[in-house]
């Protein structure tokens, strides 16, 4: 928003304001012609109140509550009597103090999500080309069949993949086992932490690109078709088109996409449970969700867990800080 | 009013509770008394006219225990009507995510009146001052004597009882009896006899897994842990201290695991099923013998009917002889301290709890009744899917260690991890079991 209620003066100019402001005019008046106390500054507040307490219980409270939880020690009898114990830092201490955080759980998010990251935006970057190239009927189809990928939810999903990936009677077990690939006698893939994340990431990747390929899409859709002629007809080929034409205009795109897949990525935690030892059982394939949610419910530790998942969103906001910065620093030279 | 009232209730009944843990013995005692002519309207009087025409009672019962509950809920509803005039409204919960819907309706306050409460989450519930004590008004109606032991001793926290025994089950060796026929063996009867019964099925049903040694569930190690003499852990005092890796314990682990590892009964597919996993797989017809449960029989045949009269039983055997004990699990049936009238809800406890509806619902479900009179019952009718899993209870069932912070253990799935580890090869019978150890320790050590 370019101005608020506040900052607008009434006057003559006003009048000759016409239609309502683009975001990039001069902070002309949008609407004082009614006069001033037709729409006083706390009317645009009263108007958004619902939107706003709709926010704050939802998003706000939890978050302050998180916060509170990660410095008290919680456990079921505080949350019955709602007494609590403020700890200071101990929380945190324990947390950070714990070989299961750097050896694992912070290893296994932070490379998950950026391999994931990196694979989810290329597919979807990759698909939205593949649909930009088709005509109507056939990207028609092909838009729907990657929806339904997109509207499957993540528990159907997971349970799809693990079924496949069964180490008695999976597909692909069974596949690879007759092609005499891998040994079903002796293998199990869930066990093991890489093969484990490898296929958490088709199950990702697979339900995170359709969202990247549709946005890609519409941005691709506002590529000047006459700056591709032209660079065609100055002898650039596809792969030079699309880096210094195609790429350069989506840029706030691909940041978009980008920054919610890191989020996405970064809190992964639905995929990760309930693959076969995703919640607990196998310790070497917990990531920061996990273990939080383990943490603060399956052993009542809320205060504990509070901390985790204050961690994680404090790690969140300093890549997507870190990333926004880069960008906008790019965008100033 | 109502929701201070209650709070106030539960407030006062927490002090007293952690000042009967405060002091010694004599004060136990004391409190014990206490909660009998205390007044506050956490206590019970069993033989209160409890004729409540027009009152209402919410009751949870977890779903799928009894596989069609519906009749059962519509005769008990009758039954209860007849007796007070009250009416009930029973919801069923799944057991999965039963403990969260309690602890949020405890922080909540709305719990129900009655609820199946599954036995290891009693301690962790009653601790935390959600659940009424119930050893007054049992004694009362003269039920104290009737009760199974090991129900009753994972009902007790600081000597009062917050949970009605109201079933139990427990976990045997279930067989394929054709299947054995034709290999021809007989259930084994030592730890020896296990092996030599589990190679001559290896060798007559190369496809089959012989017995699958699930890893994420921890129900299966703890029989050879204990029918090895150990245990998990022991009372010190104030505090509880690990022996999964004692001697005897490692020993017992060792032979578990190694049913998998060293002679290759199981699949490494087993090393991440849990215990749904392993039905699933002998429903299927995969699977020669496991660890299951005494409810487990007629659900495998439901979900194969081809496995009519080919489903037997067997305890789980001693090393050399006997019976290795197996958890005795189950589930209690607890009224909450937020309930606006416990007496009413503890009339209705007792309906369930005792004679027809108690009868009812353990034939109905499969599993063995609370109350030793029935349990007697059960044993004289020789089924030969339930007779071996009533020996089970009898010779051999055991509790694990009766404190809240073992739900913690068990929320960290701390036993799972160590089995899993071993098999997967990750880890050796001595580190993992030494890790599980400290682990525990370590949860103990915050109580």
């Amino acid at each position: 928003m370019t101005s608020t209620p506040t900052d607008v003066q009434a006057g003559p100019a006003s009048l000759e304001a016409g239609p309502p402001a683009a975001p990039t005019a001069p902070p002309t008046p949008p609407r004082a012609r009614r006069g001033d106390w037709l729409t006083p500054g706390w009317l645009p507040w009263l108007l958004q109140a619902p939107a706003l307490a709709v926010l704050a219980g939802l998003l706000v409270y939890p978050l302050v509550r998180v916060g509170v939880l990660a410095f008290q020690d919680f456990g079921l009898r505080e949350l019955v009597t709602g007494e609590s114990a403020w700890v200071g830092l101990e929380n945190f201490d324990e947390v950070l103090t714990d070989p299961l955080l750097w050896q694992v759980a912070l290893p296994n998010t932070v490379v998950f999500a950026a391999v994931n990251v990196v694979l989810t935006v290329a597919v979807g970057t990759a698909v939205a080309l593949l649909l930009a190239r088709l005509s109507g009927w056939a990207r028609g189809v092909l838009t729907s069949a990657i929806m339904v990928a997109w509207a499957m939810p993540a528990v159907t999903g997971t349970y799809v993949w693990v079924f496949l990936f069964d180490a008695r009677d999976g597909f692909v077990m069974q596949t690879l086992g007759s092609l005499g690939l891998v040994d079903p006698e002796t293998t199990n893939w869930f066990t093991e932490r890489l093969p484990f994340y490898a296929i958490a990431t088709v199950n990702v990747v697979h339900h995170g690109f359709p969202f990247v390929a549709v946005t890609i899409l519409a941005g691709l859709m506002t590529v000047p078709k006459d700056m591709l002629e032209a660079a065609a007809l100055d002898g650039a080929g596809a792969w030079r088109r699309f880096r210094y034409i195609t790429v350069p205009v989506l840029k706030p795109v691909f940041a978009v996409v980008t920054i919610l897949s890191t989020i996405w990525d970064f809190k992964v935690f639905t995929q990760i449970y309930l693959m076969p030892g995703g919640s607990g059982t196998n310790r070497e394939v917990l990531n920061l969700g996990t273990w939080s949610y383990i943490t603060a419910i399956s052993q009542n530790r809320y205060g504990l867990g509070a901390a985790i998942a204050v961690l994680l969103t404090v790690l969140l906001l300093v890549i997507t800080m870190v990333y926004l910065r880069t960008l906008f620093r790019q965008e100033e030279l | 009013m109502r929701v201070l009232g209650t709070g106030t209730t539960r407030r006062t009944h927490r002090k007293r509770v952690s000042f009967a843990v405060g002091v010694a013995t004599l004060a136990l005692a004391t409190a014990a008394c206490g909660s009998g002519s205390d007044g506050g309207s956490s206590e019970i009087d069993a033989d209160a006219d409890v004729s409540a025409e027009g009152e209402k009672l919410t009751v949870w019962i977890m779903e799928g225990t009894n596989p069609d509950a519906e009749p059962y809920v519509d005769g008990l509803s009758k039954a209860f009507e007849e007796k007070t005039g009250a009416t009930l409204d029973v919801q069923f919960v799944p057991w999965a995510e039963a403990h969260d819907k309690f602890v949020n309706s405890i922080a909540g306050e709305t719990t129900p009146d009655v609820a199946e409460v599954g036995t290891t989450w009693t301690p962790e519930f009653a601790d935390a001052g959600a659940l009424v004590d119930l050893s007054q008004p049992v004694s009362d109606s003269g039920l104290d004597g009737d009760l199974v032991p090991g129900l009753v001793e994972a009902g007790t926290v600081d000597e009062g009882l917050y949970g009605m025994p109201w079933y139990a089950g427990v976990r045997s060796v279930v067989y394929r009896t054709d299947v054995f026929e034709e290999a021809g063996v007989e259930p084994p009867t030592s730890w020896d006899e296990l092996v030599t019964v589990g190679e001559k099925l290896e060798a007559a049903n190369p496809d089959m897994i012989t017995f699958p040694v699930a890893g994420d569930s921890e129900y299966g190690v703890y029989p050879f842990i204990w029918g090895n003499g150990g245990t998990i852990a022991e009372q010190e005092g104030d505090t509880w201290a690990s022996r999964i890796d004692s001697a005897e314990a490692q020993e017992g682990i060792t032979f578990y695991t190694d049913l998998a590892k060293e002679h290759g009964f199981s699949s490494p597919a087993a090393t991440t099923w849990d215990e749904a996993d392993l039905s699933d797989a002998f429903s299927r017809g995969d699977v020669a013998m496991m660890i299951a449960g005494s409810w487990t029989p007629g659900a495998l045949v439901e979900a194969n009917p081809d496995l009519e009269g080919k489903i037997g039983a067997f305890p789980i055997p001693g090393p050399d002889g006997g019976v290795s004990p197996s958890f005795l699990g189950g589930s209690h049936l607890s009224v909450f301290e937020a309930s606006d009238n416990k007496d009413l809800a503890f009339a209705l406890v007792e309906l369930m709890a005792t004679g027809e509806q108690a009868q009812a619902w353990s034939e109905q479900s499969g599993f063995f009744p609370g109350t030793k009179t029935l349990l007697d019952q059960v044993q004289e009718a020789d089924d030969p899917v339930v007779a071996p899993f009533a020996t089970q209870m009898v010779e051999g069932g055991a509790s694990l260690p009766v404190t809240p912070l073992y739900g913690q253990v068990q929320g960290k799935k701390t036993v799972s991890a160590m089995l899993q580890s071993i098999l997967s090869g990750d880890a050796s019978v001595e580190e993992a079991s030494t890790q599980a150890a400290d682990e525990m320790d370590e949860i103990f050590s915050r109580g």
